[in-house]
């Protein structure tokens, strides 16, 4: 789990990783291509949020409008500054002259920052209907899109169709052993909130195997409370918020994820549980 | 003859430094117009203070040129209470206003200095579609003003010393009802 812990940090940063190779665009003969994409690649050094990187990158579409990777970068301080309205702007842009390269990040991004559900699943069924191949994972690497489309369908209230796609995503997922670490708890909260007490433990049962959390044992408390176990639904809280005080809880370095608990909810049922 | 073909060349040869200068001082120009535009500030989303509405007391500790984002410091979103708390203070205080047309995001960003105190708070609002409006002054100016009433924000440190960092709140209305907080 710490190896994969490591991948996923990795890729959170993997605005490096989606570095273009200009020399393509040469070979190519797409010699404006090449010349933005030059100029564009005097971004590294530069912070995103810096005037020197977003002026690099003005300089770089004035070569060639076009150029969808300096509208993508450039949007970046924007979405993480919480201004949407020029964010959406300049990542439309990269979308517009990129769709297969950009869909699914701005689908990713209407949800996470946003909390855009309709968005997020307009642009990750769009992608899923333009490629043939893996539409892949979230920017940050902790989902896979379509794990990220589910959580949006349940947001919307169709907590059915949420549940068919994250399970048959999930088996996908095993099947390549490159399950979420949240993959198995999302699924057992679905479970749960759907009345199916039984397959929420054995969802939960899977999640402390791969990576235990305190929401893991939160929400397994509360499936063992529906199902009338006292004593487990008791142990569970305890755990619960010895993992909390741990440090051992979901976590996003922009956001906090769904079904993300916090003290409160730990300490108030605990309160519930011994009182009664 | 001679002289006046002489005196012509002369003429055109003056028209074309002329134009040449021009045109030299045009493109400086123009660059100049370009270069005007991209009116950036140190990071995107910096805020100066404006005397007219902000808190004159209100300063960075280490100065604005040192002020962070909250997620430089790797920790997410994290409030004084946790996020609960902050739930909890918008649930009990945000009146609701029943009107069908007022929907999208606004948020409110500003920062938190040392001492865990907020101030130079900008608003900034859009519909469901990412387009700029405006919501009725009475669910924009509750907003605002409850954020404002918030009197401890989490301290943040770098190797162990208190930061300032960029924070901000989104909040998501449908209908008039306060229906999300993010980050």
């Amino acid at each position: 789990m710490k190896i994969l812990n490591l991948i996923l940090v990795l890729f959170s940063f993997s605005s490096v990783l989606a570095l273009p190779n200009c020399e393509a665009f040469k070979y190519y003969g797409d010699t404006l291509k090449y010349e933005a994409c030059k100029k564009a690649m005097e971004i590294n050094g530069h912070y995103q949020f810096s005037k020197e990187y977003q002026t690099i990158l003005d300089e770089s579409l004035k070569i060639d409008p076009t150029f969808d990777y300096a509208y993508w970068a450039k949007s970046i301080a924007y979405l993480k500054s919480g201004d949407f309205v020029t964010w959406k702007k300049l990542i439309d842009k990269a979308v517009e002259y990129n769709p297969k390269e950009y869909l699914g990040y701005r689908g990713w991004c209407r949800y996470q920052f946003f909390r855009d559900y309709k968005g997020t699943i307009a642009d990750i069924e769009k992608l899923d209907s333009l490629v043939d191949y893996d539409i892949g994972q979230s920017q940050n690497g902790t989902y896979h899109l379509n794990i990220a489309k589910g959580l949006c369908y349940k947001a919307i209230g169709q907590k059915e169709k949420a549940i068919t796609i994250i399970e048959n995503q999930i088996k996908l997922n095993e099947y390549e052993n490159f399950v979420g670490k949240y993959d198995y708890l999302h699924l057992g909260v679905l479970y749960l909130e759907t009345g199916e007490f039984e397959n929420a433990i054995k969802m939960f049962k899977k999640q402390s195997h791969t990576n235990e959390l305190a929401e893991n044992q939160y929400y397994s408390a509360l499936a063992f409370l529906s199902l009338d176990k006292l004593t487990e639904y008791k142990s569970c809280l305890k755990k619960a918020k010895e993992l909390y005080v741990g440090g051992k809880k979901m976590h996003d370095t922009y956001s906090n994820p769904m079904d993300k608990i916090y003290l409160d909810n730990i300490e108030n049922e605990i309160k519930t549980a011994y009182n009664n | 003859m001679l002289p006046n073909i002489m005196k012509n060349y002369r003429k055109q040869k003056k028209l074309i430094v002329i134009l040449i200068f021009a045109s030299i001082l045009l493109s400086c120009q123009s660059e100049k117009k370009v270069s005007e535009k991209q009116d950036y500030l140190r990071w995107v989303g910096d805020i100066e203070q404006n005397d007219k509405i902000d808190q004159l007391d209100f300063k960075a500790c280490h100065g604005d040129d040192e002020i962070l984002q909250y997620f430089n410091l790797g920790e997410g979103p994290i409030y004084s209470g946790e996020k609960s708390a902050i739930l909890n203070i918008f649930k009990s205080r945000y009146i609701p206003l029943a009107d069908k047309e007022q929907n999208g995001l606004i948020r409110i960003r500003f920062f938190v200095n040392c001492k865990g105190k907020a101030g130079r708070f900008r608003i900034f609002q859009s519909d469901y579609n990412y387009q700029e409006i405006k919501f009725d002054n009475r669910i924009v100016t509750q907003l605002a003003d409850i954020t404002k009433s918030i009197e401890n924000w989490k301290v943040l440190y770098r190797r162990e010393v208190p930061v300032d960092y960029y924070m901000y709140l989104i909040f998501k209305i449908t209908n008039g009802q306060l229906t999300e907080i993010l980050p």
